[in-house]
């Protein structure tokens, strides 16, 4: 089963772009493509789904039902992070972004 | 004349019926009328008679006030301040009472952190937002 990332974003929000550019430049890595589906969710939409998920502000990225990114994140910590949480791979290695 | 009584009880300090209303925000009436129900004890008098209330008294008042923005009955509240005032030997009723009010105002804070998230949310979209603010835009929509 592919791995679920859901990018909260908002109209007019400016650092939402470059988190766009971020998920899909990790996910240039093939293994990563193959494993991972994502979403773009509008948090105008599902507003009371990003308070549950504990989002504060975007550009957000949730894995697997885990907020893990607040902000634009590195594309290797986005890629580590997306690693650690592929089916198989060992908890312990996983680091909760900011 | 000072607002402000020159007696004391053991030293502290005591507030005239005036004083107390404005540090709580409850009337004087109010305040007489708690006395009278008994949610507050028959303050003391100075030898004018007039009532004298001291830090004792002030907190409950302060209870008294967190309790009804909890939307808690006065019945509510004269039992709460039962065990408030001698925990170890309050009835069961009056315990079970604070329990369940105690699961209130769990509840009430798990509402309200989640209202503070939300409101969080909107503002910070609506700071880091170019040309204005959408989700207001977007909820004013909707009307």
């Amino acid at each position: 089963m592919n791995l679920q990332v859901e990018l909260f974003t908002v109209p007019g929000c400016a650092t939402c772009g470059q988190a766009i550019a971020v998920l899909e430049r990790a996910l240039a890595d093939p293994a990563l493509a193959a494993a991972v589906s994502w979403r773009r969710v509008d948090v105008v939409a599902e507003l009371d789904r990003a308070v549950g998920l504990g989002i504060l502000a975007t550009p957000a990225i949730v894995i697997g039902d885990e907020l893990v990114f607040t902000g634009v994140p590195a594309v290797a910590s986005l890629r580590l992070a997306l690693q650690a949480r592929l089916p198989g791979a060992g908890a312990g290695t996983r680091e909760r972004g900011t | 004349m000072s607002s402000t009584a020159s007696g004391s009880r053991s030293g502290q300090r005591l507030y005239r019926i005036g004083e107390v209303a404005r540090r709580t925000g409850f009337s004087v009436d109010t305040l007489r009328y708690y006395e009278r129900i008994g949610l507050l004890r028959p303050v003391n008098r100075a030898q004018s008679g007039v009532r004298l209330y001291g830090e004792a008294e002030l907190s409950r008042l302060r209870f008294i006030q967190r309790a009804k923005a909890m939307h808690f009955s006065l019945d509510e509240i004269g039992r709460l301040l039962e065990m408030r005032e001698d925990p170890q030997h309050a009835r069961d009723e009056v315990r079970e009472l604070t329990r369940r009010k105690l699961a209130e105002v769990e509840a009430s804070l798990t509402a309200l952190a989640s209202l503070r998230d939300e409101l969080t949310l909107l503002v910070n979209l609506c700071h880091g937002s170019e040309g204005g603010c959408p989700i207001i835009r977007d909820l004013d929509g909707e009307g």
